[in-house]
């Protein structure tokens, strides 16, 4: 089990060399010249050329990608022209926001396809069956900004201004501009209430995949020997659902935790961007606009190894839950 | 679910009469409906109606298109060849013999019986059935050039009318007429990305797979390094940092879905290595490359069609995701992911701009989808009720 | 028992996750030890000063807008509108403001002389100013910020400022610890950058290596002002808390009526305008034009609008054979519908320009007839004169040699910039010219413009107008290879006007130039100008004494309020 891990973990550092260098590449490659981000009316080429040396844009490729691999030993990722900021600085500060966005995602996701993946595969080929099955492949087939603006209209802006329910949710943020002065308690009830419609919109759609998942796997579980010998015993339906097979159902959802991954990650770049979330997503996109190498290159870093992380972490859950597996 | 299995009592199975053949002369499906098979009958029924109504309705259009453009020649023939298809079939298939079953028990008829019946997945196919018919006759039902701009004063941000059944956009352009064309772009976009991905990942897999080794394993790194980026994070990287246009959209989407397809087919295939007959064609002594060809990769095709089909519907999504952050395809062609973004900022005002649009990914993505489960639950034998 | 461990951990993940929290402070070493210094300062002065008793003291406002102040307070390296704005008004001080007719009035300079040769001007500080860490500001302070921006290794970005000053240290003199005197030669309207240049503290910067000045965390981290706000927290892409300056000079109308004031970073207009409507956010900066009808249209809500400083033209590339020739330029010109497109783009929101004259400054002459207005046979007739017609009946002229009128017009991914370049698409076919509308990414288009090759044909721009105008660095034929010249103009008249008004003082002597140097640019047509955009605000009228204009959205920040039964 300890091999299994070191091993994984040693065949993921290739990996992330390889990740940063592709990424490097791609940045260095492209047309741009992140000094021009600094154009006003009127300014000299030696002003370009000055901020250009001041951020340390005119080092040869090979310093570049020198300090570039450095820096993931060191810690120092180098400054963010366009935050202002030292870049290690923004991801510090971005990351837990996106982490709490698709945690909370994921946790929704699971939670809505295991019950509706149940539900499913007790009563297939049923009505409910079809119905919930076409209405989750709809949430699927959505492109995400658009549920995302969708959301916002109805649960924030019809809902408080036109139908004027009593329950509505913010349009977007973290957290309510008097935060600091609430009380703790009104700080977690501000920060779910942020929460919901963004968290909504990224979970809905997973949701639909963890769901047929789940659909397929409780139909295999059902149909195998134990089960048929736990009804024969007598028990009743509920427990055999619920205590038996759920149980074993489950253990082949766990490798989706390490599939869905990058699919958070990569939703979340939209739904942050409507909802004006400070995160990864948004930073990346900002980022890329502003030809940020250095900001660039970390968060895409950061992303792909949240990708290997999760891998690793998903495998060997799966590793300890299913003793029949064994990597060597 | 069961399914009234006609038997040969039923007269709807026997070689048709010449009152049926003349009714379904004039009106192909009619026939079939009824006898009772109204699904396939109703299908080629208003396919034929549909396309009946496009040549009387546009008759100046469809002459004009025998000298027109490549788009209107072929809209043209697609009407004369939907038309013709009908019609024969519905020919063809009055005049079949009750017992006619599918030709063999191979791997592919059972797949296709099995695909027939499941009702969702064959509404979604008669779905994109539909969506490429729309774009391929584009040209000649669209009720205004999508590129024409009306009376900028007047007729701009215009809501649901009579003249424009889905409203108007920023530039006094017809909505409906834009989303008509735009199913053309994303559609292409969609299967050409999908093409170039799944032949690249099939060989490349397969490849990888039947030698294993050294080979299997450098490919395999590669596969896992650029699986580990969230592809939109990488997309938005390569169309932002060198400049936009179809070709890189459609070659980006192409070069980033084919490492997951390579992982599928070497999985495939390091199953079907063990298998009799690869070890019988390798005691033949058929070459690595025909073995790799003629044997494995047809066999381990299935969950690449599956993956394939799912995978359209996904890179629509990606198109319309990185239109929505201006990475997409360029003015003024009119695509579905652009004209959502070139909506979002009036949604509140002129909400028709981004959700027809919308709607119409989320269709035309469901479909994809459902056809794609469809094919997922009918080619692989363990999900069979 | 599993459930309650869920919750419990969702809970935790939720109370402490992520760091929009409470107050985020730096790490780094300089802010650790400013932001005490700050924060005692302030606990101080709110003892000492208590707010007076007016009612009307008191609340917080919240304004929001797509674009995050990315320069921060840093006037060093200002760049965007908005980090400009929040230095002038808000946090910092400029030696003097403008009143709403563009007379500058004293700030931070009590009083000021420009020597009677205009070789120099002395400032006059106020003596009751205090930097928010209790250091009081003086005269080393402005002479350290004038030596740092005008120092070329500082990257001022708006270097063009000081052409006409002595730059450095040897440029400002001190002459004791409230006046300062600068140096310069003589020029029009000398007083503008100082309106723009915000103080710097030089007891806290005066040590930063001037290359590094610009990435210092003073900018958004942690910023110590001596403006009417004090800065409070900054959570990066999400919002900048100010809180009120108690000891703000009475004599400039003391500490704002505004406790807090918050800057929100939202970038999807569509979520800005419902957070406007639901009461989420008091101003909204810049909505669209379709999304003010929506404001007009709710009776909780106040559409500002004034004349912007922004306008939007197509660049020529003028060094081309093709665009050579002011006929063809005048020609394309003509044949757009200026004015629809004003109403159409902008909703009425804006105003034809002629020329980069805006509509505030002393010399716009609303009556100022333009040879180059909407006349489609003219411009026809025109385009036949200068030897372009269409020889083989393609709706597109060639000239005599073949070559065919098609131009690609540039623009960087923005929608209005996008449907500019479709209409002049549209619009100059109807005369016979191609136009094809080619997207670039903002990066590379700059890159294409300002580079020695000039890789453009036509570009749609936009430029932001300062009250000082000085198209010297556009127009003039000794500067077309500055960055900004790329219309490739090279006309005597021009040159000889523009050295002129740069030379000449005094408003009403300048007037008669002006109308002649725009009479001239409208011959010439480097550009085809088409309008100036006003500016949007969505304000909640809950926030009253309100006042934008050209001078900026934040103008009055000090003296907006909010009654204490709406707050």
């Amino acid at each position: 089990m300890t091999r299994y891990v070191v091993g994984r973990l040693l065949t993921a550092i290739p990996l992330v060399w390889g990740i940063a260098t592709l990424m490097f590449l791609l940045v260095h490659l492209a047309p741009g010249d992140p000094a021009l981000q600094y154009i006003t009316p009127g300014m000299d080429r030696e002003v370009v050329e000055q901020v250009r040396a001041n951020f340390g844009l005119d080092q040869p490729l090979h310093v570049q990608y020198g300090r570039w691999l450095g820096a993931m030993v060191t810690g120092d990722f180098g400054y963010s022209y366009s935050m202002a900021r030292p870049v290690a600085d923004v991801v510090a500060n971005a990351f837990p926001n996106t982490l709490l966005l698709s945690g909370s995602a994921l946790l929704l996701a699971f939670v809505i396809g295991i019950v509706l993946g149940t539900i499913q595969a007790v009563r297939q080929y049923s009505v409910t069956d079809s119905l919930l099955s076409v209405i989750l492949l709809f949430f699927y087939s959505m492109p995400g900004f658009w549920l995302a603006l969708m959301l916002v209209l109805s649960m924030s802006l019809f809902a408080n201004a036109i139908w004027e329910l009593p329950i509505w949710f913010p349009a977007s943020g973290m957290t309510s501009a008097d935060y600091d002065l609430m009380s703790p308690a009104g700080r977690v009830l501000d920060r779910i209430w942020h929460l919901v419609l963004p968290t909504s919109a990224l979970s809905l759609a997973l949701a639909a995949g963890i769901a047929r998942f789940m659909r397929g796997s409780m139909l295999e579980v059902v149909r195998q020997d134990f089960i048929r010998t736990a009804r024969a015993k007598g028990l009743p339906e509920r427990v055999v659902i619920f205590r038996h097979a759920l149980r074993n159902a489950l253990t082949p959802i766990i490798t989706l935790v390490g599939l869905y991954i990058p699919f958070l990650f990569s939703g979340t770049v939209f739904i942050e961007t409507v909802f004006a979330w400070p995160g990864m997503g948004r930073t990346i996109v900002d980022a890329i606009g502003t030809r940020d190498y250095p900001l660039i290159m970390a968060a895409s870093f950061f992303f792909a190894i949240t990708v290997v992380v999760a891998n690793l972490i998903a495998d060997t859950l799966y590793a300890v839950v299913d003793p029949r597996v064994r990597y060597d | 679910m069961t399914r009234r299995n006609p038997g040969p009592a039923d007269s709807g199975h026997g070689r048709a009469g010449w009152g049926r053949r003349v009714v379904g002369s004039i009106l192909p499906g009619l026939p079939q409906i009824l006898m009772g098979r109204w699904g396939t009958g109703s299908t080629a029924l208003s396919v034929w109606l549909l396309l009946l109504v496009i040549v009387v309705a546009r008759t100046d259009r469809l002459l004009a298109a025998v000298g027109g453009a490549w788009d209107e020649r072929l809209a043209l023939l697609t009407t004369v060849f939907g038309l013709m298809a009908a019609w024969g079939w519905c020919w063809r298939d009055l005049g079949a013999s009750t017992d006619s079953r599918p030709s063999g028990i191979d791997q592919w008829s059972l797949a296709v019986v099995a695909f027939s019946r499941n009702r969702t997945a064959v509404a979604g196919l008669v779905l994109i059935v539909l969506i490429y018919m729309v774009a391929l006759l584009a040209p000649l039902i669209t009720p205004h050039d999508p590129l024409h701009m009306y009376d900028l004063t007047t007729s701009r941000l215009q809501g649901l009318s009579t003249t424009h059944p889905l409203g108007t956009d920023h530039l006094a352009r017809d909505v409906l007429s834009r989303i008509l064309y735009g199913a053309r772009i994303s559609l292409t976009i969609g299967f050409v990305a999908v093409g170039i991905s799944a032949t690249i990942g099939t060989l490349v897999g397969a490849v990888a797979g039947f030698l294993g080794g050294a080979i299997d394993n450098a490919i395999m790194r590669f596969v896992d390094v650029v699986i580990s980026f969230p592809r939109l994070v990488l997309l938005i990287a390569i169309v932002a940092l060198f400049e936009s246009s179809i070709t890189l959209v459609i070659l980006v989407l192409g070069l980033t879905l084919w490492p997951s397809t390579a992982r599928i087919v070497r999985g495939e295939v390091l199953v079907l290595r063990e298998r009799e007959f690869i070890q019988a064609a390798h005691a033949l002594g058929y070459s690595r490359r025909r073995i790799i060809v003629r044997h494995l990769v047809p066999n381990a095709l299935p969950p690449v069609i599956v993956a394939a089909t799912l995978g359209i519907g996904n890179t629509i999504v990606l198109e319309a995701g990185l239109s929505f952050l201006s990475l997409g395809v360029q003015p003024p062609t009119p695509s579905w992911g652009t004209m959502v973004a070139d909506g979002r900022d009036e949604l509140l005002s002129a909400w028709w701009l981004s959700t027809f649009p919308g709607l119409a990914i989320v269709f035309t993505v469901l479909a994809f989808n459902l056809v794609g489960d469809g094919l997922r639950d009918a080619l692989d034998p363990r999900l069979r009720s | 028992m599993k459930k309650l461990m869920l919750t419990v951990a969702t809970l935790a993940m939720v109370a402490c996750g992520g760091s929009d929290v409470t107050r985020t402070v730096s790490n780094d070493p300089f802010c650790q030890a400013v932001i005490p210094a700050v924060d005692a300062w302030l606990a101080e002065a709110r003892a000492s000063h208590p707010a007076p008793a007016d009612d009307r003291y008191g609340g917080m406002a919240v304004v929001a807008a797509v674009g995050e102040i990315a320069d921060g307070m840093n006037s060093a390296v200002a760049r965007d509108y908005g980090a400009t704005q929040h230095q002038q008004f808000i946090n910092l001080m400029t030696l003097i403001d403008y009143d709403d007719v563009a007379f500058p009035r004293p700030y931070l300079a009590e009083s000021w002389e420009v020597a009677d040769d205009q070789t120099s001007i002395t400032f006059r500080l106020r003596q009751d100013v205090f930097w928010h860490d209790g250091e009081q500001t003086d005269a080393h302070d402005v002479a350290f910020t004038y030596a740092a921006v005008t120092n070329p290794e500082t990257g001022y970005a708006n270097a063009a400022f000081w052409d006409h000053f002595v730059h450095g240290e040897a440029g400002v003199e001190v002459l004791d610890d409230f006046t300062v005197r600068i140096a310069m030669r003589p020029h029009a309207d000398p007083m503008d950058p100082f309106r723009v240049l915000a103080i710097l503290p030089e007891h806290l910067l005066g040590d930063v290596p001037l290359s590094e000045l610009g990435r210092h965390p003073f900018g958004t981290q942690c910023p110590v002002g001596n403006g009417p706000f004090v800065f409070y927290s900054h959570e990066p892409q999400s919002r900048w808390v100010f809180e009120a300056n108690p000891a703000f000079p009475e004599g400039l109308g003391g500490r704002p009526y505004l406790d807090r004031y918050v800057y929100r970073v939202i970038p999807e207009q569509t979520t800005l305008l419902t957070e406007l409507l639901t009461g989420g956010v008091d101003v909204y900066i810049q909505p669209t034009p379709d999304q003010a009808r929506m404001i007009i249209d709710d009776p909780d809500l106040d559409l500002v609008n004034f004349v912007g400083r922004d306008y939007v033209y197509v660049g020529w590339n003028a060094r081309l054979p093709k665009l050579a020739d002011a006929r063809v330029r005048q020609a394309i010109t003509m044949a757009i519908d200026r004015e629809s497109v004003v109403e159409a783009l902008l909703g009425g929101y804006g105003r034809v320009a002629n020329s980069g004259v805006p509509p505030f400054h002393f010399a716009f002459d609303p009556d100022l007839q333009s040879p180059v207005s909407f006349d489609r046979e003219r411009a026809r007739a025109l385009l036949t004169e200068a030897g372009w017609v269409d020889r083989d009946g393609d709706g597109v002229r060639e000239n005599a040699s073949g070559e065919r009128l098609s131009i690609t017009l540039k623009y960087n991914p923005n929608e209005i910039r996008q449907t500019i370049a479709e209409l002049m698409q549209a619009q100059a076919s109807e005369i016979g010219v191609e136009i094809i509308p080619t997207m670039t990414e903002w990066n590379t288009l700059v890159g294409q413009i300002s580079s020695e090759a000039r890789d453009f044909e036509g570009v749609v721009m936009g430029w932001q107008a300062e009250f000082r105008l000085d198209d010297m660095d556009l127009f003039h034929s000794e500067r077309s290879d500055r960055m900004f010249a790329f219309s490739g103009t090279n006309n005597p008249e021009i040159d000889r006007l523009l050295e002129a008004i740069s030379s000449t003082r005094g408003r009403d002597a300048s007037r008669a130039l002006w109308a002649e140097y725009q009479q001239e640019i409208m011959v010439e047509q480097p550009y085809t100008y088409l309008y100036f955009r006003d500016r949007l605000a969505g304000v909640n009228s809950r926030l009253s004494g309100v006042v934008m204009d050209a001078r900026g959205e934040w103008v009055n920040a000090r003296q907006w309020y909010i009654e204490p039964d709406v707050r």
